[in-house]
């Protein structure tokens, strides 16, 4: 409607979207052009601050209007990076929900999950699984510490169903073809991770 | 239950096995005799039931886990604690692919296995839970834990290159979405916060409240009431946490 807005209305919009993808628990589409637009409005204050020195650069105390863009200033570039980072803490526990993988985060068809992000935050979460896995490295081949830790184990082994096909898998008792709709009795660390991606299914 | 006496005393066994080699105990034999028979763990578990036995590893372990899945801050690592266990972890793991293997294992002792399977198990998921937790916090506080000597002093190598890894891997994103493109005086992460802005550096909140539980009988300092710490496990204090740092 109008052209002129309020300093920082912008930076509002863009943390109220934030909100909203944490009360909803979705990730929603990067906001380019919002983000865009607040580096624009960053830019603009930017040289109202500067002419704003200028011209008062011989009075003893700095002009009431120019702390006023400073707060404006300052909050702006407070709500781009809580912004971001909202996004990429949403993005690490959403890879940690799904047995610190990655393709199930980046593969183009299965979800729509890349789609929504900026190439920032494919090239942050491709780096933070590279670190994740050095960390798990540490550890003996024993313990993988990226397994599940929502559920105390109860049971050694566990009855799946196949919901989409895995190609041959290495398990305790050999290998194991895992095609569409069979249902197998395994050991439950040896396909917990297929559960997580949504491969099989307990019954 | 008796997977968990097993499991004690099975790694009393294996903990004092090198530094004392007992007769009719070696790593050998122990491989032909599966478990420890009842009456030996039970004579080796016995202690423990008395209120002032020591803790098991296991036991120190799950104490360890839950205090630092309840405190704000990065608890001191118990890597010494974790890498025995560990190592009993993959011992217990070995004897158990033995004996799976080994066709003159009865129908019980493959109950046993099982159990002690399941048990392994467990353990690994506690021992999961509490190095995530870990990672979870030096996530978080990654720019704090890398500017400040002594919280580095209480993480594990592994655990600190984690954190500045990570910091550099917050700071580079932040930089190449947003800063880079911010008039350059702008272009600073670590600003001075003015007026009412919190501090960019995120800290652990060390004002919060507990929950504890005295170990010992103390006594609190004078400034506080002047009612002694008791040492039943029933007793839960609530209080703030930088009383209980001094202890």
């Amino acid at each position: 409607m109008s052209e002129t807005r309020q300093y920082g209305e912008l930076g509002t919009q863009l943390v109220m979207e934030s909100r909203r993808s944490t009360q909803t628990d979705t990730l929603l589409k990067y906001n380019d052009s919002l983000v865009r637009s607040i580096i624009r409005e960053q830019r603009d204050l930017e040289k109202a601050a500067v002419a704003l020195v200028l011209a008062s650069a011989d009075a003893l105390t700095p002009p009431p209007a120019l702390m006023i863009i400073q707060t404006a200033i300052a909050r702006n570039k407070r709500c781009l990076l809580a912004y971001h980072n909202h996004r990429i803490s949403f993005l690490c526990t959403l890879y940690w929900s799904l047995g610190a993988s990655l393709p199930p985060l980046l593969s183009a068809e299965s979800t729509s999950i890349r789609a929504k992000l900026s190439p920032h935050e494919v090239d942050y979460l491709r780096s933070y699984h590279a670190s994740v896995m050095t960390f798990r490295s540490e550890f003996s081949q024993e313990l993988d510490i990226t397994a599940s830790i929502v559920q105390p184990p109860k049971d050694l082994h566990v009855l799946v169903h196949v919901v989409r096909d895995c190609g041959v898998i290495q398990t305790e008792s050999g290998s194991i073809d895992f095609r569409m709709g069979r249902r197998f009795m395994v050991r439950r660390s040896d396909i917990e991770h297929l559960i997580v991606q949504g491969y099989l299914e307990e019954v | 239950m008796s997977s968990v006496a097993n499991w004690d005393a099975e790694y009393d066994r294996n903990a004092s096995g090198p530094s004392i080699p007992r007769p009719g105990r070696s790593a050998l034999e122990d491989e032909d005799q599966p478990m420890p028979d009842s009456r030996d763990f039970l004579g080796q578990f016995q202690p423990a039931v008395e209120p002032e036995a020591p803790e098991t590893p296991l036991e120190q372990l799950t104490r360890h886990w839950m205090n630092e899945r309840h405190a704000p801050d990065i608890l001191p690592a118990q890597d010494v604690l974790l890498s025995s266990l560990l190592d009993h972890i993959r011992r217990q793991s070995e004897t158990i692919q033995l004996l799976r293997g080994d066709p003159s294992t009865s129908e019980e002792e493959h109950i046993r296995i099982m159990l002690a399977q399941t048990e392994v198990e467990r353990v690994k998921f506690i021992v999961r839970s509490y190095v995530r937790t870990r990672l979870f916090k030096i996530e978080n506080y990654a720019r704090y834990i890398i500017a400040n000597e002594q919280v580095q002093t209480r993480i594990t190598t592994a655990e600190r290159d984690y954190a500045s890894r990570h910091a550099h891997l917050i700071d580079r994103h932040f930089y190449s979405s947003v800063l880079q493109s911010l008039p350059e005086s702008q272009a600073g992460l670590d600003d001075i916060p003015n007026f009412i802005m919190p501090p960019m550096v995120t800290e652990p909140d060390t004002t919060r409240a507990v929950f504890a539980h005295a170990l010992k009988k103390i006594l609190s300092p004078e400034r506080q009431k002047a009612e002694a710490w008791t040492s039943p496990k029933a007793v839960l204090h609530c209080c703030h946490l930088p009383l209980l740092q001094t202890w």
